[in-house]
């Protein structure tokens, strides 16, 4: 008797890897289900299939990620983002923008800079874009709960933080 | 210059020594088998995958696709060597971890 690959296993990885690792990858998923079913049986089979397939899927897409620069540092820089927001809110919640919170938040963003650029160099150089744009569209869009002064140092201390994590991370790789 | 030699990853060390037993059958499945079979370390096909892309990207294997076979679906494998390269990085990892072990007790193989 003939085993064949489950369709759905098939599926998720003709989409989740690049053409020329398709063929290979999806044969030898087929060669070894095969084996098993034929071996053991075929829900065994199908079972350890689906179980490769999934415990595939973050490898998978992280190695596609990594391979193209431009994604992984958008993604890196996305991540630092997600944990200045993080690191502003907490600290903003604690001190309700008073200057002493612009003073924590600051360090906070350099250290996040910091391992950003250790992850990909020009990351922070993103990041610092971001928190740009964010600023930006905080004050175009007027929230009166964000005083004034706060909005304008942030147009500086959040870049100027990245960039010096990035220049931490460069000495420190000399 | 010179380039500087990076010491493997654990995942990359591991992959390379299994390519490297399996010498002209190695390909994704039999190096999954492979590792297994020694380690005990059940690694998805995908992972296995990454790693020797990767490694093939640093020059450290090369691949070269094979024929097509029934059992696999019409589909070939791709098999992979190691490369004179890849076997500088191997000693060099190697090298690092002896002598990082070196005098340490309590670190013998039984």
């Amino acid at each position: 008797m003939r085993h064949q690959l489950p369709h759905v296993a098939l599926w998720i990885l003709s989409r989740l890897v690049s053409e020329g690792e398709r063929e290979p990858l999806v044969g030898d998923l087929a060669e070894e289900y095969a084996l098993r079913a034929s071996a053991v049986s075929s829900s065994a089979a199908l079972k350890w299939c689906l179980r490769q397939v999934w415990a595939s899927v973050p490898a998978v897409l992280w190695a596609r990620l990594t391979r193209v620069p431009w994604i992984s540092t958008i993604g890196v820089a996305l991540l630092a983002y997600i944990a200045v927001g993080v690191v502003e809110l907490t600290v903003n919640r604690a001190t309700a923008y008073n200057p002493l919170g612009m003073l924590i938040t600051f360090p906070m963003v350099v250290a996040i800079g910091y391992v950003a650029a250790g992850v990909r160099r020009s990351a922070p150089l993103v990041l610092a874009g971001m928190m740009l744009i964010a600023v930006t569209a905080m004050t175009l869009l007027a929230d009166e709960a964000v005083p004034a002064w706060y909005r304008v140092a942030y147009f500086f201390v959040g870049p100027v933080a990245a960039f010096i994590g990035t220049a931490l991370r460069s000495l420190r790789s000399r | 210059m010179k380039k500087r030699e990076e010491p493997l990853g654990s995942l990359e060390h591991i992959v390379m020594l299994a390519v490297m037993r399996l010498g002209s059958d190695a390909y994704g499945m039999t190096v999954r088998r492979e590792i297994e079979n020694a380690t005990g370390r059940d690694m998805s096909i995908g992972a296995v995958y990454a790693t020797l892309v990767r490694l093939e990207s640093k020059g450290f294997i090369k691949s070269h696709t094979g024929e097509p076979t029934a059992e696999r679906g019409g589909r070939a494998k791709r098999y992979f060597r190691t490369t004179a390269e890849g076997e500088g990085a191997l000693r060099n990892t190697r090298a690092i971890i002896e002598k990082m072990s070196a005098g340490l007790k309590g670190l013998q193989v039984t």
